[in-house]
């Protein structure tokens, strides 16, 4: 396994990150901007700045064909910005909430997107030729907390949500005109707006934090504030799951996870190192980090000088400082993001985290 | 008109959407035990001094953790809670170890570690059993002390001493997971 790439790009947290499909764009939002840094070499450098909200971004999502960055931000707007010959044009989305929105995720069909809020919606927006601007649509019905997190079908049609009120939820965001219907799958058949396919809680609650289908689209995991993953199998409409499978781990919480293929989830969260999880309907297991630390300036007993040491002991009263964790992030990791693909295997993938690092592992 | 200070009137409990009105029982899964009243957690907790009385401790603890009544009312969790103490009491120290080792593996052995780690800190919420009477604080700090915490001394202190060796043992055991679980889960002891 190669060493993972890492780039700290500033000593603020990142709420979000997303790269363009062509792997040369980063767009990361940074307090109440969305800064956009070109890679040069192995490096990334700052080139534009999206700035037209007003408080802190929360999300932010590249479409990876049409190209175009939508935001979301506490400030309860979200933007569509859109390249053009004097940079990039932002379009307000009217969400119609009135808290905070907090989670933000194109369609895999990029016609729509989902935004989550604190006002307990989901506003699933789309955009209307007609009035040319996008509107929004609110899913609304059995959320009763702030909505956390969100997830796509690989159809576009069904959204998973995962909320603050313990509860991940499987609903439709079916919109006349703009969706095609889908097949139908074990979620449902027929799938009008708002229909809820689905509603999970893990014995031991927490709030969701992150969540994700697999890459067939036929199960969905779940992780949240109790340091557990959840894997759900469902086995027909309106019937209980075939298989709900919790595993519960001696780590600290997860914040986001990604599928790998059917049978392994890569997770990471608080303990600032990604973790992989592999089983399948029978069951799940922990099987352990996928960070390897033997690399150098990993091993935490460095030469030091005796001088080094005298001064740090009368200085500090102990020999060596060990502020630095041994783990690439340095802090809590918020977001997993899926980098490098190909049919469902997950090649590499990117993280990043409170630590203002953005960091892509190879598997 | 009569003065009605508006300022005063709480909205939140008024508003349905609020989340002071969030109903909590929304957080308990459907796998919850059937209620069990204060009976019957006295005939478990003395079937279980029963096997600590016999010698068997991690019969005792297993059988302790997994009959804890957490669909039970609170005169049935204080019982068992007591039960609970007595066990953890009645195990030396030097048998902890592997008395969690067995405890804490096989089925069902993550859910027992979850739920001690829940009764440690039960334990360690509730004011001493022995020395609950002494509310007064040893030294005149100037606080007023409305519970005494006893740490160190008197027979709360034997307790908290007691719990908190279980606790650091209890984490090397079931990690820091099992810390945060106690904080998430509705299913209280």
């Amino acid at each position: 396994m190669a060493a993972p790439e890492a780039h700290h790009l500033f000593h603020n947290p990142i709420a979000d990150h997303s790269f363009s499909s062509d792997k040369s764009t980063l767009a990361v939002a940074r307090d109440s901007n969305v800064e956009l840094y070109q890679k040069s070499g192995n490096k990334f450098s700052l080139t534009d700045e999206l700035k037209g909200h007003e408080k802190t971004v929360t999300g932010v999502d590249i479409a990876p064909n049409s190209g175009r960055i939508v935001t979301c931000s506490q400030d309860r707007n979200a933007y569509v910005w859109e390249r053009t010959a004097s940079g990039w044009k932002p379009t307000l989305v009217l969400l119609r909430i009135n808290r905070a929105a907090t989670f933000v995720r194109w369609s895999p069909s990029e016609q729509k997107f989902a935004v989550g809020s604190g006002a307990r919606v989901i506003a699933v927006c789309y955009f209307e030729e007609e009035n040319d601007w996008w509107i929004s649509k609110h899913l609304k019905k059995p959320i009763r907390s702030t909505i956390t997190t969100l997830a796509w079908h690989p159809n576009s049609v069904l959204l998973a949500a995962g909320s603050t009120d313990s509860h991940a939820r499987v609903l439709s965001s079916f919109i006349k005109g703009v969706d095609t219907r889908p097949e139908p799958s074990a979620w449902g058949e027929r799938l009008p707006f708002n229909t809820i396919c689905g509603e999970y809680l893990n014995d031991s609650a927490g709030w969701i934090q992150g969540l994700s289908f697999s890459p067939s689209g036929d199960a969905l995991a779940f992780t949240g504030h109790d340091s557990s993953v959840t894997v759900v199998y469902p086995s027909a409409p309106d019937q209980p799951p075939r298989a709900m499978l919790t595993i519960a781990t001696r780590l600290l919480p997860f914040n986001s996870l990604i599928w790998n293929g059917e049978n392994e989830i890569i997770a990471a969260g608080h303990d600032c190192e990604p973790y992989r999880l592999r089983g399948d309907e029978s069951g799940w297991q922990l099987t352990g980090t996928i960070e390897s630390k033997e690399g150098p300036g990993a091993g935490s007993a460095r030469e030091e000088s005796a001088l080094h040491m005298f001064r740090q002991m009368d200085l500090k009263g102990q020999t060596q400082a060990d502020t630095q964790l041994k783990t690439t992030h340095q802090n809590t990791i918020s977001t997993v993001r899926v980098y490098e693909e190909a049919n469902g295997a997950v090649r590499q993938f990117s993280t990043s985290g409170v630590d203002g690092r953005v960091v892509i592992w190879t598997i | 008109m009569a003065q009605l200070n508006y300022r005063t009137i709480n909205i939140d409990v008024l508003d349905p959407e609020s989340s002071i009105n969030f109903p909590m029982d929304t957080l308990l899964p459907a796998t919850l035990p059937a209620p069990t009243t204060s009976s019957d957690a006295a005939s478990v907790a003395s079937q279980v001094r029963q096997l600590l009385r016999g010698g068997d401790a991690e019969g005792a603890l297993r059988h302790v953790l997994d009959t804890a009544p957490l669909g039970g009312n609170d005169r049935a969790k204080e019982v068992h809670l007591a039960a609970v103490v007595d066990v953890l009491q009645g195990i030396r120290q030097g048998e902890m170890s592997r008395v969690l080792e067995g405890v804490c593996t096989g089925e069902g052995g993550s859910e027992r570690a979850d739920c001690l780690m829940k009764y440690l800190y039960k334990g360690m919420a509730a004011p001493g059993s022995s020395g609950g009477s002494k509310s007064v604080s040893p030294q005149s700090t100037g606080f007023s002390q409305i519970q005494a915490r006893n740490l160190g001394e008197g027979g709360g202190g034997q307790q908290m001493s007691v719990l908190l060796n279980w606790h650091e043992k209890l984490v090397e055991v079931a990690g820091t997971g099992s810390i945060v679980r106690v904080m998430t889960d509705r299913r209280t002891v």
